[in-house]
């Protein structure tokens, strides 16, 4: 449905059949389950040659996510995140390694976008929201009051399992991570279970692709192209791509806040960019995506070109399109700006 | 509307007025198999038969089981099969297939004047597969495609459907049918029992009728009495029997918005979307168009040109405080002759007395985000329901014709437990809760302010109804 490309992360995900596919590939099984879980919907397809044990993967894949949402979920009272929202203000708290290791990743983040990407901004996010179901009229003082509580410097890190938070209206929001999180515990699931060609989609935004589809060496992932010019493509093998983009505008001219909050100003980003970040793993394409879409293209490229293994377009909805890459090749079709060499195998598809 | 339009829309009307009109959602099981297990064990009476003149030994094999037998007859094979209709069958089920609505607005008048004993139906075959659905998975010619991009869980629910039905075709009550994803790509598994419950829970909560689709495997498998596929069904049989403790009656009286659209489809996803978001809405025809009819109603979107006639009526109901909305609008409008109060890119809004009108001059672009839209155009105080930790939760309110008592159905097409709070407007001292898995009812703790009533609803599986007790008389809200 032509609308469908409107929303966050258009993506089309296609395999080629191969005639050189070998016995083994052609005796794999297609399994596909999705599962409602972290506000969206995660779905796992799995090419298998017993399709029972790629079902008890995928149940063990989607346990695992469940657990994390346990676990990382701001809207669940009882889970860990909620837990230390309430209780490291300036008190070291003890939590889950999976606590732990998130947050520390955010932190690396943050310090890679010196603080563009930032997990603390969740009092914003909230007083956001409030404003835009017409809870709250925005004030610049309650603004301010609530950037005070803002900073990914105020977390810290000890050691190996606390966190303590220097200041007394900090609060984190894995919004930009978790899923991304999520969906790599997922892989090391499957893959302890025999798992190797597989595709895990966390509610469109973040794809994982383990190994390839039968007969193919890599997965073909359309990425979001607001433009509708473009048709970004990249081919994953055991690397993952997510898209970030800012809530679409209201439609009939109303005040809406958008779900991405710019630490550094305290308000919705304004823009109408659609960010797309490759890398090796889905924690880093999730924490990436939304960085690069805060810094923007010129500050963004250089990120990118200083991780290896990496790669992230930017494509405005007039089809200006900024490309930087350390390894994964993104094509744009339409344009004619081939990059890669891969043109020949591409199969001829339709984003629907 | 042209003259002979409404002429024809009132001769329809009167033939419609011949229907045997039942009195709760019927649901009719797709039999295409030869034999089937007794109507008891099955727990439905009414069969759906695609029709086969040859078959009419079929169908009395079939009704021998204790079945109601409906043909479903294109209009080409009608006549044939109301001529055999005495021998064997119930009913007939028009299915117009690619026949205009007015060719089987014909084709029904006729048989129903010709055989008035007999009961005929009309079923819109356009219905979803009710589900969760996200991308959309295909293996054709080798290639897979997964599509779909929205990082929110994505509903197919017949919600709108229904509300087109009832507003087009009235006072028949809405039937309809739809496929399962797995006929179209065997790739994709069967049809569990938690799908079958919510297909039948859905057109309940709707109070629609529908005819339900078997795959001829179960079909096979119910009749040589496998001992899976029983399994299966006599899950699914909770449905039916939670289905027929309804007392619900269809009522749009709750509705804060009103949606005119002329049923070209033009409208259809923007409808689905509000419907997915809970979004208490009734549809008027074009020719509803009046002031009588936007009484109550706090947004008015019109998705077809307002003529002459109805644009003093936008006028007036803008004055007294309502928002309307015109999508696709590029008219002369009065109220064009002052300066918009806000301009967008897309849009234009024009203070009228109290009100406004919001002037979009392009279609609905992005049925999400106007849905949202549309929502924030409603006062928290004017919501009659709200739902928390239900992205994936249809409800479906109706209250007495006194607004006293109530029922809100609740259906999660995640088909997974869920947890979900409600806000109702209202107070309500009693809250009880009825399932399927646990029939009726467990007592929900209610919490009051500010003139509404909360609670939580512990586990909504697949669908779940909740009994909302009298109002105080004191703490009453008024609409």
């Amino acid at each position: 449905m032509r609308w469908n490309s409107w929303l966050l992360a258009g993506l089309v995900v296609a395999a080629l059949v191969n005639t050189s596919a070998n016995a083994a590939d052609q005796t794999a099984t297609f399994v596909h389950k999705k599962k409602y879980v972290m506000g969206t919907i995660f779905e796992i397809v799995a090419y298998e040659a017993s399709p029972a044990r790629a079902q008890a993967a995928i149940d063990a894949a989607f346990e695992e996510i469940v657990r994390l949402d346990g676990i990382m979920s701001n809207y669940k009272s009882d889970s860990d995140l909620s837990r230390l929202n309430r209780s490291a203000h300036f008190k070291a708290w003890t939590v889950q390694h999976d606590l732990y290791r998130v947050i520390q990743e955010s932190l690396r983040y943050s310090k890679l976008s010196e603080g563009r990407f930032d997990i603390t901004v969740g009092p914003l996010v909230d007083f956001w929201n409030a404003v835009v179901r017409g809870e709250r009229i925005p004030s610049v003082k309650e603004e301010q009051k609530l950037r005070s509580c803002v900073g990914y410097e105020k977390v810290e890190l000890l050691p190996p399992d606390r966190v303590e938070f220097n200041s007394l209206c900090l609060q984190i929001d894995f919004g930009a991570i978790g899923k991304g999180y999520a969906v790599d515990r997922a892989v090391t699931i499957l893959r302890s279970q025999g798992i190797s060609r597989a595709l895990i989609d966390a509610g469109g935004s973040t794809i994982f692709a383990m190994g390839s589809p039968p007969g193919q060496s890599s997965w073909l992932v359309h990425l979001r192209d607001p433009s509708g010019k473009i048709d970004p493509q990249v081919w994953l093998s055991d690397s993952s791509v997510s898209t970030s983009e800012q809530t679409p505008a209201s439609l009939i001219g109303i005040n809406s806040a958008g779900h991405i909050i710019d630490p550094e100003t305290g308000a919705p980003v304004k823009t109408t960019v659609a960010v797309s970040a490759v890398a090796k793993t889905a924690t880093a394409s999730d924490a990436l995506s939304t960085t690069l879409f805060l810094v923007g293209p010129e500050k963004g490229q250089r990120l990118v070109n200083s991780m290896p293994e990496t790669a992230a377009i930017w494509i405005s909805p007039a089809g200006e399109v900024n490309i930087s890459s350390t390894g994964p090749q993104i094509l744009c079709r339409r344009q004619g700006a081939q990059l890669g060499s891969r043109k020949s195998e591409m199969p001829e598809l339709s984003v629907q | 509307m042209p003259q002979f339009m409404r002429l024809r829309t009132a001769i329809l009307g009167l033939c419609l007025l011949l229907l045997d009109v039942p009195m709760w959602s019927r649901v009719f099981l797709r039999w295409t198999e030869l034999e089937a297990p007794p109507a008891k064990r099955v727990g439905v009476n009414e069969l759906a038969v695609p029709w086969d003149a040859s078959g009419i030994a079929v169908f009395k094999g079939l009704a021998k089981q204790g079945y109601q037998i409906y043909a479903e007859v294109s209009p080409d094979q009608a006549d044939a099969a109301a001529v055999i209709a005495k021998e064997a069958l119930t009913g007939i089920i028009l299915n117009p297939g690619t026949t205009s609505q007015n060719q089987v607005a014909d084709v029904l008048c006729r048989l129903r004047s010709a055989y008035p004993k007999l009961v005929f139906r009309i079923v819109n075959a356009n219905g979803k597969q009710p589900q969760m659905r996200s991308r959309l998975v295909i293996n054709r010619n080798g290639i897979l495609e997964v599509t779909s991009s929205t990082a929110q869980p994505w509903i197919d629910t017949n919600l709108a459907l229904v509300k087109l039905e009832r507003a087009f075709h009235p006072p028949e009550v809405p039937l309809y049918s739809f496929h399962w994803d797995s006929e179209k790509n065997e790739q994709l598994p069967a049809p569990t029992a938690e799908d079958y419950g919510l297909a039948v829970a859905e057109a309940g909560a709707f109070d629609a009728d529908i005819i339900l689709p078997l795959p001829a495997s179960l079909q096979k498998d119910m009749a040589q009495n496998s001992s899976a596929a029983w399994e299966i069904w006599n899950e699914v049989k909770r449905y039916f029997a939670f289905v027929s403790t309804t007392t619900n009656r269809h009522s749009d009286s709750n509705s804060n918005v009103g949606v005119v659209t002329d049923d070209s489809g033009a409208s259809y996803e923007a409808l689905n979307l509000l419907a997915r978001h809970n979004i208490l809405f009734r549809v008027l025809r074009p020719s509803d168009f009046n002031e009588r009819n936007l009484e109550h109603l706090d947004v008015l979107i019109a998705f077809v040109t307002p003529d002459a006639r109805a644009i003093p009526v936008i006028s007036v109901f803008a004055a007294k405080g309502g928002t309307a909305v015109l999508v696709d609008s590029h008219g002369a409008y009065p109220w064009r002759s002052s300066q918009p109060i806000r301009n967008s890119e897309n849009s234009a809004s024009h203070a009228v007395g109290k009100g406004r009108v919001i002037e979009l001059s392009e279609p609905v672009s992005d049925p999400e985000t106007f849905a949202q839209d549309v929502r924030r155009l409603i006062d928290n105080q004017k919501m009659e329901i709200s739902l928390w930790n239900a992205l994936t939760t249809v409800a479906v309110l109706h209250r007495s014709a006194d607004q006293d008592v109530g029922t809100i159905e609740l259906l999660n097409y995640a088909e997974e437990p869920l947890r979900v709070q409600v806000r109702v407007k209202g107070f309500r001292s009693t809250i009880r809760y009825e399932t399927p898995e646990h029939g009726c009812c467990e007592s929900l703790k209610p919490t009051q302010h500010d003139g509404f009533t909360e609670f939580v609803v512990p586990s909504l599986h697949v669908a779940g109804r909740v009994h909302l007790g009298s109002e105080h008389a004191h703490g009453r809200v008024q609409r």
